[in-house]
């Protein structure tokens, strides 16, 4: 009876998501333009940002990336918390399966050439695809092929917090700063630059660094903790 | 000028991200920033109310783009109000616990402080956003530090509660975002303005679409009935001040949210029998299983998502009066469940397995902490003189000018439910001889929870016998909430004059 009950309301549930996403009139006539349009202009009119996807993150709407960026810091935080389980010793991996050679020296080998992909991504952020999130994920996966190659490498804990606590602050900083010098939280109150320059667009590829910096940092420190599980 | 609305968010983030930083310096740091963040945000909100009152509704831009294309927050009187009482109710609750864990675990206390006050932030945020993605964010971000306060004692219950908490609280957010995306794709915009006043032009069939999804998406914060499994565990599991967060603030913003969709968003006007009904199965529901409890904190949870079903039939009257009576609801009920749960857990606190039996004879004991729990029971089982008689009598007559026979029934029943079950704790605080067989030897409660307790119990009495003091900033707030025309003008007008 229960389970009958379950069955038919998650058949409505999927018939309403079916109905809905089959067609979700993306193109649909509108009597209206939506922000569409607005932002392809003032991108380049105004921001002067090669990027549209860059500067809709973070200019347009930097305030929800700014939230986002504290949902991950939350989520980093909360890590320990949520799951956890009997502990090892700590230094002790979950993962207790040593790696072979050829990961241990392609590794060594791979890790700088990730690490400057990274950096490459979020510093060009507002020019070509990619930006902070994206490029401190590079970062990251590069750390975790280190983590996995050598049972012995470390990570201290405590640069990591601060690195991510300086990005966070850096970037609501920038926030206050736009908001002393344009009358705006966030504004945009450097001068833009040339279109296509790798400095343009004022404050936008700052703010991307720091987005870098900090994502990179916080799933560094979350594959530390998951692998070492400390807490 | 001490500040504008959107430093209510920034300055929490800012803190929150400096604290790892502070503690390294000097521990208790951690524990001081965030009580002056919070006094801070109080100041700041109820100094931003009485402008907003005496003048306008502060609608602030922000980036520099304004607001159909940027993202604004609004600070009108329903949303200065609320945002008053939740970072009010957050400073009240850091300084219940300002002692909590004190030299005894420094990273658990840092994690708790960090929550405690992103948790408020996000809460005002999800009131003051005009922005329906923006909102979106708030709540994950108070739910994710909801999720992590209910997991804090990493104990089995606690783990099955927080997971519980976040597999509800993931799927309805996605529901949440499969409505945005739904309202984005037909309207192209995200601004609640801008989608108010094109709410016609949208197809109907994906308007109901739309409107079911948010429903579930909001009503896990909300606690409306088949959503609100996750809350009696969360408020049981999560430490005692938590319980009250989650009451006092975190609630409110969930029901907040859930008004401004069906009020602003959808435009609706007149009775809303899908918030009447939602409201009333609640109420029934919770009441009569708050009846049934043996353990003090999972009754008072159940009774706050019973008050709550009772704030969602107020606002499904549609009326002035029905508003006006819900608002009133929500502040008593954002001072009084707090102050049942904070004296409550020093209760609990002095027990072996936490129930409700094992508390007899305690008012002998803590006599003064026992009778602010009494007070409490008596004002939100709405008994004269006390706050919650006035808002009780305020939602009885909003129904009675609507002749609404039935809600005015099962509010008059369901007030005699809850004496039932506040009674039988308050028979076994006072009237039973004390055990010690069954309790422990209780502890001093710290002169910072007893200042907490205190202030709310006095604000609770004032209002009960002053009710007229704050009649009249919840008339203004109910009618801010019923002008949907205003609101639109507000902010997609405001807006042009700061553009250059």
């Amino acid at each position: 009876m229960k389970k009958a009950i379950v069955i038919l309301m998650l058949a409505v549930f999927g018939y309403f998501l079916a109905i809905t996403f089959l067609d979700p009139q993306f193109e649909a006539e509108r009597n209206r333009d939506g922000v569409k349009k607005f932002y392809l202009d003032k991108t380049v009119s105004e921001l002067k940002t090669a990027n549209t996807v860059t500067a809709i993150v973070v200019n347009f709407r930097g305030f929800d990336t700014l939230g986002e960026v504290t949902v991950l810091f939350l989520a980093a935080t909360a890590l320990g918390s949520i799951l956890f389980k009997k502990r090892h010793h700590i230094g002790d991996r979950t993962v207790l399966l040593p790696a072979s050679a050829i990961v241990g020296s392609g590794a060594k080998l791979i890790f700088p050439a990730i690490t400057l992909l990274g950096v490459y991504v979020f510093v060009h952020g507002h020019l070509t695809p990619g930006g902070g999130f994206q490029g401190g994920t590079i970062i990251a996966t590069g750390f975790l092929l280190m983590l996995i190659a050598y049972r012995d490498f470390s990570i201290s804990h405590n640069i990591l917090s601060v690195i991510e606590s300086l990005a966070g602050i850096g970037f609501v900083t920038f926030g206050l700063l736009g908001f002393m010098n344009g009358g705006t939280f966030l504004q945009n109150f450097l001068g833009t630059g040339v279109l296509n320059d790798l400095l343009s667009g004022g404050v936008i590829p700052i703010i991307y660094i720091l987005v870098g910096f900090k994502v990179a940092a916080e799933l560094t420190g979350l594959i530390y903790t998951v692998l070492h599980e400390k807490g | 000028m001490v500040g504008s609305p959107v430093f209510l968010i920034a300055i929490p983030l800012l803190a929150a991200f400096l604290i790892p930083l502070l503690g390294m310096v000097w521990k208790e740091l951690v524990r001081i920033v965030p009580g002056l963040v919070l006094a801070y945000l109080t100041f700041l909100s109820a100094t931003l109310y009485i402008d907003v009152i005496n003048s306008d509704t502060i609608v602030e831009t922000i980036a520099g783009w304004r607001a159909p294309w940027g993202i604004d927050l609004v600070f009108s009187p329903l949303t200065g109000f609320l945002s008053t009482i939740m970072t009010f109710m957050g400073f009240i609750v850091w300084l219940y616990s300002y002692r909590f864990k004190r030299n005894v675990e420094f990273e658990a206390a840092k994690k708790y402080f960090i929550f405690l006050m992103l948790l408020v932030a996000a809460s005002v945020g999800i009131v003051i956003t005009g922005d329906i993605f923006n909102q979106f964010v708030f709540i994950e971000i108070t739910g994710i530090s909801a999720y992590a306060l209910t997991a804090f004692y990493t104990g089995r219950n606690s783990a099955e509660a927080a997971f519980k908490y976040l597999v509800m609280g993931s799927l309805s957010a996605s529901a949440l975002l499969i409505a945005i995306i739904i309202v984005y794709a037909q309207l192209g915009t995200l601004n609640m303005a801008e989608i108010a006043a094109n709410i016609d032009n949208m197809n109907v069939e994906y308007r109901i679409i739309a409107m079911i999804f948010f429903i579930i998406g909001i009503g896990v914060e909300a606690e409306i009935f088949p959503l609100n499994g996750w809350a009696p565990d969360a408020y049981t599991e999560a430490p005692g001040p938590v319980g009250g967060a989650f009451a006092g603030i975190v609630v409110k913003a969930g029901i907040y949210a859930m008004v401004r969709m069906m009020f602003t968003l959808f435009n609706i006007s007149g009775p809303m029998q899908i918030l009447i009904i939602i409201g009333m199965i609640t109420l029934i529901i919770a009441e009569t299983s708050a009846l049934r409890q043996d353990k003090l904190k999972r009754m008072l949870a159940y009774s706050s998502i019973g008050q709550m079903g009772l704030v969602l039939v107020a606002f499904g009257m549609g009326t002035q009066a029905g508003v006006f009576a819900a608002l009133f609801l929500m502040l008593n009920h954002a001072i009084i469940k707090p102050m049942l749960f904070l004296s409550g857990s020093y209760l609990e606190f002095n027990t072996k397995n936490k129930y409700i039996k094992e508390i007899t004879g305690m008012g002998k004991k803590m006599p003064v902490v026992s009778a602010i729990f009494v007070l409490g029971a008596l004002a939100i089982s709405g008994l004269p003189p006390f706050s919650g008689f006035w808002s009780k009598l305020s939602v009885l007559t909003a129904a009675a000018d609507e002749n609404m026979i039935l809600i005015i029934t099962l509010v008059l029943i369901i007030s005699l439910v809850e004496i039932v079950y506040y009674f039988r704790v308050i028979n076994r605080l006072f009237f039973f001889d004390y055990d010690l067989e069954i309790s422990v030897e209780p502890h001093k409660p710290g002169w910072n929870g007893m200042v907490a307790l205190f202030v709310l119990a006095g604000i609770i009495l004032f209002i009960g016998f002053y009710p007229s003091s704050v009649t009249g900033f919840l008339d203004l707030a109910a009618r801010d909430l019923m002008d949907t025309h205003d609101y639109i003008n507000n902010v997609l007008q405001l807006g042009q004059s700061i553009i250059q």
